[in-house]
């Protein structure tokens, strides 16, 4: 956990990788339209109101990438899997 | 017994999880708990500290937005801060349904003899815009409302805090299983912040044992 924490604590620059964008945008963009996400104070984002943040790359935009990623390698070392099939 | 509920209710996040707060305030009161429900513009500093120095409440259920060092209250008032009157958790059980507040708040009030459950990170939940005048029937909502709640029924019916932690992640882990096997994208959605808040649940105290 500690490794982890420390690989994507590295908030400011995790939408700088292109393909990371992508893939937020990607998975958020199929999301129905009345579908709300609330982040705690920064507020409650619709789908269209995510891709901006995600575009602009804001805190917002950070936040939901680094889900993203930690949810991705999650599988890799089946955690996520583990829970699924208990 | 007496519990304390916070409950702002002053954007769509913190009216959402005020109504869900309201479920745990009736079953608290079936149960025969004396409740002091600090809702809207009385869940502030003053009535806060008030409350909890005058009638000594036992369980403490804090509802509103959260970061490392503090929780809000209405209109995001600090009511508890680190270095600032954490103090005021000493010997309680709190459950904090607030952003990363179990980071460094939580470990600091549990230096108090105390003992706080709450999140180390963002808790997220997914709503839906169809919904927002009525919370509690919105089915997006839900599973991570009740997963939430479930520390609070847990702590209602007299089982110890890592235990209703545990309770709680088992129903996390529940409305998991059944999200990600559906095969549309907001349930897959779902699955993946409801995995989020599982893993950022932490249940500090009773020796420095994090559940």
């Amino acid at each position: 956990m500690a490794k982890t924490e420390t690989k994507y604590k590295n908030k400011s620059n995790i939408l700088s990788d292109e393909e990371v964008r992508n893939l937020v945008m990607a998975r958020l963009s199929v999301l129905s339209q009345d579908t709300m996400i609330s982040l705690g104070e920064e507020g409650s984002f619709t789908r269209d109101e995510m891709l901006e943040r995600i575009k602009e790359g804001d805190e917002v935009g950070e936040k939901l990438a680094e889900i993203q990623l930690e949810w991705l390698r999650s599988f890799k070392n089946n955690s996520s899997y583990e829970i699924a099939c208990d | 017994m007496k519990l304390l509920v916070t409950r702002p209710e002053h954007d769509p996040t913190t009216r959402y999880i005020s109504c869900w707060a309201g479920v745990i305030i009736n079953l608290a009161k079936c149960k025969g708990f004396r409740v002091l429900d600090l809702h809207r513009g009385k869940a502030n500093r003053k009535e806060f500290e008030g409350r909890m120095k005058k009638l000594h409440p036992e369980l403490i259920f804090l509802n509103g937005h959260g970061n490392d060092k503090s929780i809000a209250g209405h209109d995001n008032e600090t009511l508890v801060g680190l270095e600032d009157n954490h103090q005021v958790l000493s010997g309680k059980v709190t459950y904090a349904l607030a952003c990363s507040a179990g980071k460094l708040l939580g470990p600091a009030i549990v230096k108090e003899e105390a003992i706080f459950i709450g999140y180390s990170d963002k808790f997220i939940f997914m709503h839906d815009f169809k919904y927002m005048s009525k919370p509690l029937q919105d089915p997006k909502a839900k599973p991570f409302m009740e997963a939430s709640n479930q520390v609070m029924i847990s702590l209602l019916k007299g089982h110890e805090p890592q235990e209703a932690s545990r309770r709680s992640k088992e129903k996390f882990k529940e409305h998991y299983k059944l999200l990600s096997s559906e095969a549309d994208s907001d349930s897959s959605q779902m699955a993946q912040f409801l995995w989020w808040n599982m893993r950022h649940q932490v249940c500090l105290g009773n020796d420095g044992k994090n559940n």
